[in-house]
């Protein structure tokens, strides 16, 4: 179990990733299925950084988005024995958990942010963008960054997931079919709309001429 | 093929994305160039795309890891015994340690040199404040006083050199080597040239007067220099 870690280790210092990520990750999950807790360590390590990038580019919140990808490995560690190579790439599964939980948490909350919006009559973007995140990560982004993060929290969801998985994960549409299991048109519909919507937003926030 | 603003509104992202047929992105391009309604919407979502793909990837925080492997596989295992007490040890043997122990040891010896502390003989009177302060302003005034020496003996060599080179570019023709009877001096005067003897002789020994005089007052290098100097180009 350890040799097989070892190998998957040495693979990727090597810089061969690129084209074995699939198999790397496979391997993982095989040996984290048979009890090895450093190639789930591994898995972990390989991962965090994306699903904590969706997360955040959902919720627009660091500290939303770091509870949310917490919860998503949790359910991953649950589930793995669930997951199957056949229905494609660990990372196209691991999206489609964490697209999965962000629904879940968005309908969660939407009671909340009635309630909030309603308690902030005139809202304000530069307020709103900065509620909820460190000065770190506020560092993080510049200007334009920021007005586009405000903007994409300003999309319905389903708009919002697709255009992320898309623009900022870069994903091809065949994976965002798998992720959001919908039809490949409506993917195509999805993306489309959200991004004139994104566009028609950031025109609204003053951000580009109309 | 005719092409209309709502096929053009509907499939933006596959002309954006590269997954039109080569006669739909001529349509497409044949209506924008001469649809004013198309333009700004074309130009919007494409400067859209380009933020998007500028924007980096944020990196998550440190502690986000540790916490997901506390709550799926435990604490990691920790080292117990000798090992887990002298684990911390292993962080020192790393370069980046070595070359910041050697500096600030360097640094150490420099301030303790300039204050003047004897690490062969080190005494407990050393370590006093106003001793120390004492030594520094002792250090202090001795390296200026070598520095001025220093300089001071640098510029007695330089004019003794300017000198000879003025010497060496003499003219030596006949002419003027030859005695000339100086305008407002008479034979037997009381300087110590001799009117009959050569000009450049009588230079000569006015410079090796100078370079005695000097090596009387200025020490060490200098005087060996000048010693050398009166044996070598001064018959």
């Amino acid at each position: 179990m350890a040799q097989g870690n070892f190998w998957v280790k040495l693979v990727t210092v090597a810089g061969f990733e690129a084209d074995d990520t699939l198999e790397q990750d496979a391997q993982l999950v095989q040996h984290c299925l048979q009890g090895d807790g450093s190639a789930w360590e591994e898995l972990v390590r390989r991962h965090t950084r994306r699903i904590f990038n969706i997360c955040y580019r959902f919720t627009g919140n660091g500290t939303e988005a770091e509870d949310l990808s917490q919860e998503v490995f949790l359910r991953v560690y649950k589930t793995l024995g669930s997951y199957r190579s056949a229905y494609g790439g660990f990372a196209t599964w691991m999206s489609s958990v964490t697209r999965n939980l962000l629904i879940d948490h968005y309908r969660r909350t939407k009671r909340d942010r009635i309630t909030d919006s309603l308690e902030d009559a005139m809202p304000v973007v530069e307020n709103k963008e900065s509620a909820g995140r460190r000065p770190d990560q506020q560092l993080l982004l510049g200007e334009l960054s920021s007005q586009v993060q405000t903007a994409l929290t300003k999309l319905s969801p389903e708009l919002r997931e697709a255009v992320i998985l898309r623009d900022l994960q870069q994903l091809e549409y065949n994976e965002i079919r798998q992720v959001l299991d919908v039809p490949e048109g409506t993917v195509k519909s999805r993306i489309n709309r959200g991004r004139i919507e994104l566009a028609r937003i950031l025109q609204q926030m003053g951000v580009r001429p109309s | 093929m005719t092409w209309t603003c709502e096929q053009t509104e509907a499939r933006l992202s596959e002309y954006l994305d590269g997954l039109l047929t080569p006669d739909e992105r001529y349509a497409f391009d044949m209506h924008v160039n001469a649809c004013e309604h198309c333009v700004p919407l074309v130009a919007s979502v494409s400067h859209l795309l380009t933020d998007l793909r500028s924007m980096e990837q944020l990196e998550p925080p440190p502690q986000l890891i540790t916490s997901i492997l506390n709550q799926t596989i435990g604490p990691r295992k920790t080292s117990k015994g000798w090992r887990g007490a002298f684990g911390w040890l292993s962080g020192l043997a790393s370069p980046r340690f070595a070359y910041s122990a050697v500096s600030i040891a360097a640094s150490m010896a420099i301030l303790l040199a300039a204050s003047g502390i004897s690490l062969r003989k080190p005494k407990l009177a050393d370590f006093y404040p106003g001793n120390i302060a004492r030594s520094v302003d002792r250090q202090a005034h001795l390296a200026y006083a070598h520095t001025t020496k220093f300089v001071s003996d640098l510029r007695v060599v330089y004019e003794i050199q300017s000198r000879l080179n003025q010497d060496n570019n003499l003219p030596t023709t006949p002419e003027t080597t030859m005695p000339q009877t100086a305008p407002g001096k008479s034979p037997g005067s009381t300087d110590s040239t001799r009117p009959d003897a050569p000009r450049q002789q009588n230079r000569a020994n006015g410079i090796r007067r100078e370079l005695e005089v000097l090596a009387t007052e200025v020490p060490s290098a200098s005087v060996s220099l000048c010693g050398r100097l009166l044996k070598r180009r001064i018959p």
